[in-house]
């Protein structure tokens, strides 16, 4: 219904329940990526979960890496540290000391902040990855060893490439996380529209300044936005469901 | 020597994550719990006041309301979603049809982000040019514009757009669940002529007890939780009719952004935060020890 009224007038769609529009408007998408900004909204969208990605794996794996292989003192209270982020959520209130903070460090102009606290959040990662670092045998790091590898030269060489059926899940996860993302970036883009991701711009169309509402370009930006995520989702159907049937969402 | 320099090594590959769990995941809640205490609009000063806070939540309506409302939102959506994704979860382990497309339609409301459903439902359910008006208007169903989103329906409308989109999600748990149940003990049901209700009654629903139990915990805490959706949809409006908990909580943090008229009170928020976490955690709490008894009597 969205996708079909999506390439619809606006007059059509407010007027009547025709279910196939008369005319084909592919404008609309024309219209919704230049005139309603799309496409600003899209690259900090894109950057956002991308970078927010990469940064929650390479944090969560080297942690997950040091937690599984290595002895050392203090690794019950880690492991704690990170159980009690996932379970201590206290929801909004949280979300004004990470602002004041990221005000502090000037971070609040960039979507940088926004970045930082989504790979803060990255304690179910760092669980998940430590399931994939368990089945990889220690005889393989044990050989690297013997062979003059350093810890950190058997991470890239050799964990690394063995992780990746783990990477590419959690992976997933994490750039959905970042994609979905509404509140963080609505927070942190109130004084700057040119930083507002596709998730903050769409449901700003809103509360659009013009009078009428602009449902069609609503529509087009809705299904811009539902896009790429089908398109991993429909590309990667077996692992998202893994991943998701172990997640919280509803 | 050895031994410490492999000391350093480890914790110099834990610090970043370390270093951002500390940063932005312990100490913000610290920041909050502390200014439970305070008088803090966030500017000017901040002054300790103790308990105040709370002695004023007690006698703030629009808490209380926002209480009610989640209490009503929550239990909305947990009764229809909890038994129609179970019914749904055993048609699809079944067999049906096309189950692949069954479960990617189910399946899709969850990989969505839920500002982006609340936007297009906001489309469909508007009063003056929505979809699903024009629709009923069209082939006569009503003679007038039902006010989806005014002050008699919102709720309605609401827990409708919840229960869309948790479905999918509640449904694939089930599924797995149902995978783990034996097959011979629906054999040797049929072999002693249960029809296929009893099957339901006496195997499935009992076999699945644990994961019903996780489920519905998941259930509880994720909808007491939730006001994505519900913010960009209603706002909390009209007339607080779907504030929810978090969503009071929100705007007292941040009113700019969401138009209230409320004005900004950090301490008096981080207080009703902390209320409101209390609350949850006590439900959940209830829940669970209510619910391992129903088990052991089992």
């Amino acid at each position: 219904m969205t996708l079909l009224g999506s390439f619809k007038t606006n007059m059509e769609l407010a007027s009547g329940a025709t279910i196939l529009p008369k005319h084909w408007m592919f404008t609309n998408y024309g219209e919704a990526w230049e005139k309603a900004k799309f496409s600003a909204y899209t690259w900090n969208s894109l950057f956002v979960s991308g970078a927010s990605t990469v940064g929650t794996l390479l944090v969560a794996s080297l942690a997950g890496y040091v937690v599984d292989r290595r002895e050392f003192a203090g690794k019950r209270l880690f492991i704690l540290m990170q159980a009690s982020t996932m379970f201590i959520s206290i929801g909004a209130v949280v979300l004004r000391p990470q602002f004041e903070l990221m005000v502090k460090l000037h971070l609040n102009t960039s979507l940088w902040g926004v970045i930082l606290i989504l790979v803060s959040a990255h304690a179910s990662t760092f669980f998940i990855l430590l399931g994939f670092f368990k089945a990889i045998p220690r005889e393989l790091d044990e050989a690297a060893n013997l062979d003059g590898c350093s810890f950190l030269g058997i991470y890239g060489k050799i964990i690394l490439p063995l992780l990746k059926p783990g990477l590419g899940v959690t992976a997933l996860f994490a750039f959905r996380t970042g994609w979905n993302e509404y509140i963080l970036p609505l927070v942190f883009t109130m004084n700057n529209p040119k930083l507002q991701t596709l998730t903050v711009g769409l449901t700003n169309l809103r509360y659009g300044n013009s009078a009428a509402m602009q449902t069609h370009l609503m529509l087009a930006g809705a299904c811009l936005s539902m896009l790429p995520i089908l398109i991993v989702y429909v590309f990667a159907n077996k692992s998202f469901m893994q991943v998701t049937a172990g997640s919280v969402k509803g | 020597m050895i031994k410490w320099r492999t000391q350093l090594e480890n914790y110099g590959l834990l610090l970043p994550s370390f270093f951002l769990t500390l940063v932005l995941g312990i100490y913000p809640v610290l920041w909050a719990i502390r200014y439970m205490f305070y008088d803090y609009k966030g500017y000017g000063k901040e002054i300790f006041i103790g308990f105040d806070n709370f002695v004023r939540l007690w006698s703030d309506d629009l808490f209380w309301n926002a209480v009610w409302n989640t209490g009503i939102y929550a239990g909305g959506k947990i009764i229809v979603t909890i038994p129609l994704s179970l019914v749904l979860a055993v048609l699809l382990n079944k067999g049906l049809k096309g189950r692949q497309i069954w479960r990617a339609i189910y399946f899709m409301p969850t990989v969505i982000s839920s500002a982006v459903i609340a936007v297009v439902f906001y489309i469909i359910f508007n009063s003056y040019n929505g979809l699903l008006n024009q629709f009923l208007l069209k082939y006569h169903v009503i003679s007038g514009s039902i006010d989806w989103l005014g002050p008699k329906y919102a709720m309605l409308t609401v827990i409708i757009v919840a229960i869309w989109g948790a479905i999918g999600n509640y449904m694939l748990l089930f599924l797995a669940g149902l995978q783990n149940i034996p097959g011979d003990l629906y054999e040797s049901a049929d072999i002693d002529g249960a029809n296929s209700f009893q099957k339901f009654w006496k195997i499935t629903v009992p076999m699945l007890g644990p994961v019903l139990q996780m489920i519905m915990m998941l259930a509880i805490t994720v909808s007491l939780k939730g006001y994505e959706s519900i913010m960009v949809l209603t706002e909390g409006g009209p007339v607080g009719r779907t504030e929810v908990m978090y969503l009071y909580v929100y705007k007292l943090l941040f009113p700019v952004s969401t138009g209230s008229v409320l004005i900004q009170e950090i301490g008096y928020g981080s207080a009703v935060g902390f209320a409101t976490a209390l609350i949850v955690g006590a439900v959940t709490g209830i829940y669970f020890f209510v619910s391992k008894r129903l088990n052991q009597i089992y």
